[in-house]
């Protein structure tokens, strides 16, 4: 055989070879390329996340009682007031008329009582004198010098004395009533006209202000806001799987959308009755632990809370963990072939790794990724990563 | 009494029809003897290629009669239904240039005629080898035909035509393209071969070089030939 | 006898091996294009094989979630819960996007899904599966995307957790898996400016501000930016029970669609790429065409260059069978030669197209048949020619 056919025939061989192996390593008829783990034990950092906003705990809108119009805005939004500081005027109209109207109708009535007292005094001092007087002609009638008849007529206007006595005395307590009914309206037509002071009902910010000078208002519209600053919390949501171990007192880390470079820590404070059934999310409040936080109010905050440590938990990764027909498991590396182990599952952290509580042995190969969805009957070959970093 | 290597009577070839007919041959004798060397000469157009084309079952004649080595192959129709083994077996060509295959090396350009006989490989192989010797070519067995000389090649190809044991060989115009000293040495091995393996050559040419070493020369014009008694001078 | 078409084969190797490469590259062109046909019925079929599911739940006279748009109600999920037959259930919001990553914009389909249910993908590459309730992505390798590189969709940065392999929408794009509260933000809540635009054109309304009734316009725009809608439900249904019976069973409810795996198949197949399908399907008859033209061209070519070579044998006594087989060998030697180059050339450029291109075995083995066929169909044309030579040119003039 000629150097030349030898060496062609070499090429040919050479170029079958080449294509045996793509055929074989690439494409359909190769093995599935896959990772495995074993099973870890230690320490288990257990948190849980939630996105939320930050809110006063307690803030409160002052609106009027009555309608009205808004006279003068005595703050501005970032203004700080005190407990009873008069933050707006509403325009009293004809609030003043009135109030001097019940204040004239209340002196007329202390008039009226003046009245009333001296009629009741005369009313007194007649019936005093009639009824003397009619006491000496009944002496006198009893020793036969007055008549039968003159008598009747005394003791008619004795009885009209004194029935004027009870109409004096009616009169007064009438004319008194009618003063205190007076004063009455008079402190009430004050009180209402004292509503057109609005007043900060604690010491704290004005947040907002919602309305301008001029505006009409009407019952129960909020003209301003006002919050404790020191008083913030996150209204943090927690999915509802993953809220029933968080109590209050547990330490936080939050992340504000403003700075959100900075670690700030912070504490469970309240864990909410009601849930969104909705969006099947707990609500959890995480305070600042320094009150001195520079946020604003409404500003978007990454909450995590921290759980307490699963000591000594078994582990693999959360990758490995699947779920077939309802069954929680992992798939084992067995014989370059993979099995469905079923397992129980614990806490899952929040940086990828599920506690093992059941159905893994140690040394087990457990599948991690893979480059397709892993079946019984799927030839495997085991790499050291899939995808390089 | 032996028989001739070829005998051709009254050989006729028209070409066309009608008007536009044309008698290339119009009546050829000729009769050439086991290891006779003869020349054919003419001008062109006389016929000669035609006379050619015949002698090597190639075209049909008109009319007329051939008979090689005493079988009648042609009787105014073929007598024979297998032209292709007819040249295969009886009759060896050598042409004015070597056309040898160019992918086959040396020996195998010779083996190819006994294989295509049906000869075994290593038998052919042996036979070209053999052949090869007595051309004084033996030591350019393995070569490839690129690798040749005109004059070895001219060599391998008269090899080649000897390979299946032919008792014609039908040379045409081959000194052409040669010099009068390497004409002469073809010749020469035409003769020895002739005379080796009484083979009837029947060497077509004008080559004024050679024609003196013929012992008889057909001259053919016009579509007749006839004989001539050459000088038959040593080459 | 000696093979006469390995002969010549091996005595101008070089113009045979060229030949061969180039027809090889034709060939592996051609394998290449069956490869993006199979590759795009393969995405349809993947991305349905992918989503694990029995039944999807759409929007009613849709073809939606993939074929056409669809929109329901995220509380559907609890009532198709309680169906007979259902394992499991999951909300999932799907949205074709494009989110920059390195300064290019990235074509990605992003998917909305809730950790634990159907619609989250099976199997990762790398990195580990959501855990946060927000703003967390598993990427698809196709986005070019890395563990830890962010990026942004509309008003927020999403880290990247996980990367997944082969999950594409029909259309090749690569997933993007996000919580699916994140997802119903994206789709159905606008960009900033978009907001402000409706929140004042709502505040100028006076339907919508009365001032008699405070905390109204409140209300409203509250209203407006709330996004209680997805577009499908993925439905696992219990061992044992038929999902097409599950189906009927949703469907008779007059406001949903369901449709079952078979069905959601055909409709991305035989609809969704039909058109695209039967246009790569003419293009590879074409191409097959043009390569069996050109292949009877280089062996007829091949052939005539030997007619002087083919006359000495017809001369020396080399029958038609010899020359006919000589030609035909050369032919299917050369169709070989093509072969095995186009079939490594595609096998080695189809991962670097930008579309999933698939090189099964059926269709390399198919193109195989084809191959040699069309060879010894090309060198009828050859062979005829070389048949009709006359052995008497080999005797000049």
């Amino acid at each position: 055989m000629s150097k030349l056919r030898f060496k062609i025939i070499l090429l040919v061989i050479l170029l079958t070879s080449v294509l045996a192996w793509v055929i074989f390593t690439q494409g359909p008829l190769a093995p599935v390329k896959v990772t495995t783990e074993k099973i870890q034990t230690g320490n288990l950092v257990v948190e849980v996340f939630g996105i939320g906003l930050v809110e006063a705990r307690h803030s409160y809108d002052i609106s009027p009682v009555m309608t009205g119009r808004i006279k003068s805005l005595l703050v501005d939004q970032g203004d700080r007031v005190r407990k009873g500081q008069v933050v707006a005027i509403l325009d009293p109209i004809d609030l003043d008329e009135k109030l001097a109207s019940s204040r004239l109708i209340a002196e007329r009535s202390a008039s009226s009582i003046k009245i009333a007292e001296a009629e009741l005094v005369q009313a007194e001092s007649q019936s005093r004198t009639i009824s003397s007087t009619y006491k000496r002609y009944v002496e006198l009638h009893s020793k036969g010098f007055v008549s039968q008849e003159m008598l009747d007529a005394k003791l008619n206007e004795k009885t009209a004395a004194l029935a004027a006595l009870d109409v004096a005395n009616a009169s007064l307590a009438s004319a008194k009533r009618d003063q205190l009914k007076a004063q009455s309206d008079a402190a009430g037509m004050k009180s209402l006209r004292n509503q057109t002071r609005l007043l900060s009902p604690i010491n704290g910010i004005v947040t907002e202000t919602m309305l301008e000078q001029g505006v009409t208002v009407v019952p129960g519209q909020a003209v301003l806001q006002v919050i404790a600053p020191t008083d913030l919390w996150i209204k943090t949501r927690i999915d509802q799987k993953q809220a029933g171990m968080i109590k209050a007192g547990q330490k936080a880390i939050i992340v504000l959308s403003s700075h959100p470079q900075t670690s700030i820590s912070g504490t469970v404070e309240r864990v909410d009755l009601i849930s969104d059934s909705v969006t099947e999310e707990r609500i959890v409040n995480v305070s600042f632990a320094d009150p001195e936080i520079n946020s604003s109010l409404g500003e978007y905050a990454e909450v995590t809370i921290k759980l307490p440590v699963q000591e000594n938990a078994r582990s693999i990764p959360t990758a490995a963990v699947k779920r077939i027909n309802q069954q929680d498991g992992v798939w084992v590396l067995q014989n370059s072939r993979a099995r469905f182990v079923p397992v129980k599952i614990g806490i899952e952290s929040l940086d990828g790794r599920t506690q093992i509580l059941d159905g893994l042995r140690d040394g087990d190969e457990v599948i991690v990724y893979s480059q397709q969805a892993i079946k019984e009957d799927l030839k495997l070959k085991i790499v050291p990563k899939i995808v390089g970093n | 009494m032996r028989e001739p290597a070829i005998k051709i009577e009254n050989l006729m070839k028209r070409y066309g029809e009608g008007d536009t007919a044309v008698d290339a041959l119009k009546g050829v004798d000729m009769t050439i003897w086991p290891g006779e060397v003869v020349g054919l000469v003419g001008p062109s157009g006389s016929g000669k290629s035609t006379l050619l084309k015949c002698l090597g079952a190639v075209i049909e004649p008109t009319s007329g009669k051939m008979q090689l080595g005493g079988e009648s192959i042609f009787d105014n129709t073929w007598k024979i239904d297998d032209l292709r083994t007819l040249r295969r077996d009886r009759i060896g060509f050598v042409f004015q240039a070597p056309y040898l295959i160019p992918f086959l090396d040396v020996t195998d350009n010779i083996a190819l005629l006994p294989m295509l006989a049906g000869v075994p490989n290593t038998q052919a192989r042996i036979r070209a080898r053999e052949l090869l010797d007595a051309l004084d070519v033996g030591h350019r067995a393995t070569a490839q035909v690129s690798e040749l000389s005109g004059g070895e090649q001219q060599r391998v190809s008269i090899a080649r035509a000897l390979a299946n044991q032919p008792p014609i060989i039908l040379a045409d115009e081959p000194t052409a393209p040669l010099d009068s000293e390497r004409a002469l040495t073809v010749v020469r091995i035409l003769n020895q071969m002739a005379q080796q393996y009484q083979t009837a050559i029947i060497v077509v040419t004008h080559d004024e070089k050679i024609i003196p070493t013929f012992k008889r020369i057909y001259h053919i014009r016009d579509g007749r030939t006839y004989e001539e008694a050459g000088e038959g001078r040593d080459a | 006898m000696i093979n006469l078409a390995s002969r010549d084969i091996f005595h101008s190797w070089g113009k045979f091996i060229f030949t061969g490469v180039g027809l090889g590259l034709l060939i592996g062109v051609t394998l290449t294009m069956a490869g993006v046909y199979r590759g795009m019925v393969d995405d349809a079929k993947v991305m349905i094989d992918n989503a694990g599911t029995d039944i999807w739940v759409v929007q009613q006279d849709t073809l939606g979630p993939y074929a056409e748009p669809s929109s329901i109600h995220d509380d559907v999920v609890r009532d198709i819960l309680g169906q007979d037959g259902v394992m499991e259930a999951g909300n999932v919001a799907y949205l074709t996007m494009q989110i920059q990553q390195d300064g290019k914009d990235v074509r990605i389909m992003l998917v909305g899904i809730e950790q634990g249910k159907p619609g989250e993908p099976a199997f990762l590459v790398a990195g580990r599966p959501i855990t946060h309730s927000h703003y967390e992505a598993l990427a698809d390798i196709k986005t070019g995307l890395t563990i830890g590189e962010r990026f942004q969709i509309r008003r927020h940065q999403y880290t990247v957790v996980g990367l997944t392999r082969r999950m594409v929408s029909s259309s090749g794009d690569p997933m993007v898996f996000v919580p699916l509260k994140d997802a119903q933000e994206v789709q159905f809540l606008k960009d900033n400016d978009a907001l402000l635009n409706d929140r004042a054109r709502t505040t100028v309304n006076p339907a919508f501000n009365r001032p008699g009734v405070p905390g109204l316009l409140d209300s409203v725009l509250a209203n407006q930016i709330t996004s209680h809608m997805v577009n499908a439900v993925l439905v696992r249904i219990k061992n044992g029970y038929d999902a097409e019976a599950v189906a009927k069973q949703i469907r008779r409810w007059k406001h949903l669609q369901a449709y079952t795996k078979d069905q959601m198949e055909e409709i991305l197949v035989a609809k969704l790429i039909a058109t695209a399908s039967k246009q790569i399907f003419m293009f590879l008859v074409i191409l097959a065409i043009v390569s069996a033209a050109i292949v009877a061209f280089i062996i007829y070519t091949m052939t005539l260059n030997k007619i002087r070579e083919i006359a000495v044998l017809k001369l020396v006594g080399a029958g038609n069978q010899t020359i006919s087989s000589m030609i035909l060998q050369q032919a299917l030697g050369l169709g070989l030669i093509g072969f095995v180059v186009g079939k490594t050339a595609a096998t080695i450029w189809a991962p670097l197209f930008p579309k999933y291109v698939l090189l099964i075995p059926g269709d390399a083995i198919l193109g195989f048949i084809l191959v040699m066929l069309m060879c010894s169909l090309a060198s009828i044309f050859a062979i005829r020619a070389a048949l009709q030579v006359d052995p008497a040119t080999a005797i000049g003039g």
